[in-house]
């Protein structure tokens, strides 16, 4: 046994005083009494129980000091060294992946994996560091390089299980960065090893620690609403990533509602599809979930959301002399009303687009504005033949679209401002352009600097794919750029300060990057003040429905088993429980001061 | 040391003797001795030497054999008050000392024996009080000798010697010269030695033995804690203890079981006893509890 503070010896001092106030409290204060008698009478009662008398005298003395000792070689902290599991620096990875939340131990993976981290933790050695990662989407070191136990404990219990997929290659590299190739340090892995491959790649001194012992577990794996001509129809499909067959019993409710249920039989590794028609439209959100389920371990894969965003009927004014391709390409987009004018409407009636096919018009302040041709609006430097094309800008207006095919036979020159981006680049100029306008005269636009009738661009693939994006990206369904559907952690852009219903009721804010507490898989409804909608946030990752542990993952360079070890060893200190009893002899020091000894031979008398 | 009104409730009352003793002179009380009453109490054959003024000549006409009457011979009754004034008598608390002047002990002791002994002067019987200093009152009889009685028994403390006699050797020279009677001890009977000798020799000397026992508040319930070394203000004696909840337990066990003890044998020599505690008003140890236990009638 060793000593750290050998100095606080110099406390067991305190037993002189201890002792001179135990005798100077045995000074006794006489007192005149009318006969001693009865009292003589009483001590030959007591007389009995001499010796015992006599201990009880000087026990609480014994009581006193022995508290005394007890706390002075607490503070000494007496240790001994113990052989240690772990020595030199330690890389903790801990697993914080949406599987380790199943639930085939006892709370669920990832409680057991805190626990065996704390076993870690508690036999790190003396002098010896540890770093503890957590690893899931995006891997962090939740410590610095510390021998702080209380600290890296304290951290753990910060540690929490991730919606996501863990990223093993962006921890291999945080764990490498932090020195995991060096000869002195050991990596350990606290994983399920599910979707895991990657651990592979681990370098250097290794160790596994296995967590889990199943791999049964159901999911939904694809939940889509669409637009019909009879309403609504959702499409789901249940997949069964366990290794045995299993039946269920899925739902799906419609703005709180139950529409229908079905029990699915689904094969061991196979998907079940179930397409519900005939949903009323007016329906906003949609959630499918596994209600029931033979053998199904976790939990966050069970439900599945979606929100119908087209519910939202959008507004467009086409002004033109007559053009039927851009009439039918408009029309034929879903949730868009078109009015076709050949001059400007009279009255006050605004719209969420404007499409101005070489006409003009007076616009309303922050109008979405489609320019086709000339216009007014902008300054043109000439016109340019030379429209071969050369590259396209990415852009929402841009997206999936082919301009390679698309003639043109002259367009305008557009002399650029700042806040306009060309998207279409030919050799002799811009061919579209699109930006949101700075002040208030104008909100988005996009520009076209050519007569359609002197392109081929309507008989081009490209036209409604240009026009479908175009008018997306000048009205989107929702009045806001939002996706129906994020994966938890996703960034959904947003005005800052539009108010958001999480699932569970909150009302958070968003901020100046849009709203970032996706964490939780559900339907969030937000509201600009303007505008009000919903999306959904999904878990939606087939690979971490596949839970099936892996106990016997290889991992770290080949060998280390048979590198001669220098016999770790930790030490372990035990003033805690000196101090504990030197507590219970103060508390029973106390007590018997109180209350006295029981007596013992009353009984005789 | 007595109120008027207090002596005024006494004079309607006597002290109850169990048993009837011889007295000297014609009082007001009956004697076993049959005489020259006029109360009858029982006839007896005739024997020569008897008065014949006495035989019952209406018996004689009818039976033709003479019949003594005999008449109940009312005589006086002498009352022993023995009051104890040991140095226990005049202890008192620590907290009691700083209230008081005089020891309550002491003075409900002194107040007992003066109206006890009023009653028994008013009464017409003999009276005598003796302390256990040998200091002595009477006998004395009437109304008459009460202030001279109340007058010596306030004197007592002033003139009683610091040396102490033991409650035995005092109550055994007493019974000595004592003429039959009621007997009334007041004492606290906190002695080494006891008191059994004494009751015999008084009991001997054909004296009713009553007990008057007067214990103090802080005799009856002490309130000590700590450790103490106790000091015996008689005998000077040390003792020392650590008072916690069981030591005061066992002595208030102590006490009832002597108590007990003492009650039992006074009450085995035909007397009375009544457990007095000091703090309580003269008035109501006297005019309540005495009357309620028929020592006084």
């Amino acid at each position: 046994m060793n000593l750290l503070n050998p100095l606080a010896f110099l406390f067991a001092l305190l037993a002189v005083p201890i002792i001179l106030l135990y005798l100077l409290r045995l000074q006794r204060r006489e007192q005149n009494v009318s006969s001693t008698l009865l009292w003589r009478q009483v001590t030959m009662d007591r007389e009995a129980n001499t010796l015992w008398q006599r201990l009880r005298k000087n026990l609480l003395l014994f009581l006193q000091l022995a508290t005394l000792a007890f706390l002075v070689f607490a503070l000494i902290r007496p240790y001994v060294n113990l052989p240690s599991a772990v020595s030199g620096r330690t890389i903790l990875l801990l697993d914080a992946s949406a599987s380790m939340q199943a639930t085939d131990v006892q709370l669920s993976r990832f409680e057991a994996a805190r626990n065996e981290a704390r076993n870690v933790i508690n036999a790190l050695g003396t002098g010896n560091q540890m770093t503890l990662i957590l690893v899931d989407g995006s891997p962090r070191a939740l410590s610095t390089l510390t021998n702080d136990k209380a600290q890296l404990l304290e951290t753990l219990d910060t540690a929490r299980p991730s919606p996501d997929a863990a990223n093993w290659s962006a921890a291999i590299a945080l764990a490498a960065a932090t020195g995991a190739n060096n000869e002195q340090t050991t990596t350990i892995v606290i994983s399920d090893g599910a979707n895991a491959d990657d651990l592979k790649l681990l370098q250097g001194r290794a160790r596994f620690i296995p967590i889990g012992n199943s791999g049964d577990n159901d999911a939904i794996s694809t939940l889509s609403l669409r637009r019909t001509l009879r309403g609504l129809s959702a499409f789901l499909r249940v997949t069964n990533a366990g290794p045995s067959d299993d039946t269920l019993l899925v739902s799906m409710r419609g703005d709180g509602s139950l529409l229908d249920a079905r029990t699915l039989n689904v094969p061991a590794g196979k998907s079940v599809e179930w397409t519900l028609n005939n949903i009323n439209p007016n329906v906003t959100a949609l959630q499918a979930s596994i209600d029931q389920a033979g053998k199904n371990l976790l939990k966050v894969d069970d439900s599945a959301y979606a929100v119908n965003a087209g519910n939202a009927n959008r507004s467009a004014l086409l002004l033109t002399r007559g053009n039927r391709f851009l009439e039918q390409a408009l029309t034929a987009l879903p949730d868009l009303r078109v009015t076709r004018a050949i001059t400007p409407p009279v009255g006050a009636q605004t719209y969420d687009l404007y499409v101005l096919d070489g006409l003009s018009m007076t616009l309303p302040a922050n109008a979405n504005v489609m320019f086709i041709s000339a216009q007014d609006t902008f300054s043109t430097t000439g016109i340019f033949s030379d429209t071969q094309y050369v590259r396209t800008e990415s852009h929402p207006v841009t997206q999936q679209m082919d301009w390679r095919n698309v003639n043109v036979l002259d367009a305008r020159r557009v002399s650029p401002s700042g806040w306009l981006r060309p998207l279409i680049e030919s050799q002799g100029g811009p061919l579209l352009f699109a930006g949101e306008a700075p002040d208030d005269t104008l909100n988005r636009v996009v520009l076209l600097p050519f007569d359609l009738r002197r392109s081929d661009l309507p008989l081009q693939i490209a036209f409604p794919v240009l026009m479908a994006n175009a008018v997306d990206w000048l009205a989107p369904p929702q009045g806001l750029n939002v996706p129906a559907s994020v994966k938890p952690g996703e960034v959904v852009p947003m005005p800052a300060g539009t108010r958001v219903t999480l699932p569970d009721g909150a009302l958070v804010e968003a901020g100046r990057r849009g709203f970032v507490q996706t964490t939780l898989p559900g339907i969030y409804a937000f509201d600009t003040g303007k505008v009000q909608g919903k999306f959904a946030v999904n878990f939606n990752n087939l690979s971490e429905s596949q839970i099936s542990p892996q106990r016997d993952l290889q991992i770290g360079s080949a060998g280390d088993e048979s590198s001669p070890a220098v016999n770790p060893t930790s030490q372990r200190e035990f003033w805690h429980a000196l101090a504990a009893i030197a507590l219970v002899l103060l508390i029973v020091e106390w007590w018997i001061y109180q209350r006295g000894l029981p007596a013992i031979g009353r009984q005789n008398r | 040391m007595l109120s008027e009104g207090f002596l005024q409730s006494l004079r309607n009352l006597r002290l109850n003797a169990p048993r009837r003793r011889i007295g000297t002179l014609t009082g007001e009380r009956r004697s076993v001795k049959r005489g020259r009453s006029v109360e009858f109490a029982d006839y007896r054959n005739y024997t020569p030497g008897d008065d014949p003024r006495r035989v019952d000549w209406n018996i004689f006409a009818r039976l033709e054999r003479p019949y003594i009457k005999l008449f109940e011979d009312e005589e006086d009754l002498t009352t022993h008050i023995l009051l104890d004034d040991s140095p226990s008598m005049f202890w008192m608390g620590d907290d009691e000392a700083e209230v008081h002047r005089v020891s309550p002990k002491w003075l409900c002791a002194a107040q007992l024996a003066a109206a006890l002994g009023y009653v028994a002067l008013a009464a017409g019987d003999k009276v005598v009080i003796e302390a256990s200093s040998f200091q002595r009152f009477g006998p004395k009889r009437g109304v008459a000798a009460a202030g001279a009685l109340i007058s010596f028994v306030e004197n007592i403390s002033a003139h009683r010697t610091t040396h102490h006699h033991s409650i035995n050797r005092w109550l055994k020279r007493y019974a000595l010269d004592a003429r039959p009677g009621l007997c009334i001890v007041i004492s606290d009977l906190l002695d080494e030695a006891g008191y059994i000798d004494g009751f015999n020799a008084l009991g001997g000397s054909r004296l009713d033995v009553n007990l008057l026992h007067t214990l103090c508040p802080d005799e009856l319930d002490p309130q000590f804690s700590g450790d103490l070394r106790l000091k015996d203000v008689e005998t000077a004696g040390l003792q020392d203890m650590s008072m916690d909840d069981q030591v005061m337990n066992q002595y208030r066990q102590r006490l009832s079981a002597w108590t007990e003890e003492t009650a039992a044998n006074v009450r085995r020599r035909g007397g009375r006893y009544h457990l007095t505690d000091t703090s309580r008003p003269i008035e109501e140890i006297v005019l309540k509890d005495l009357r309620r236990e028929e020592w006084l009638v």
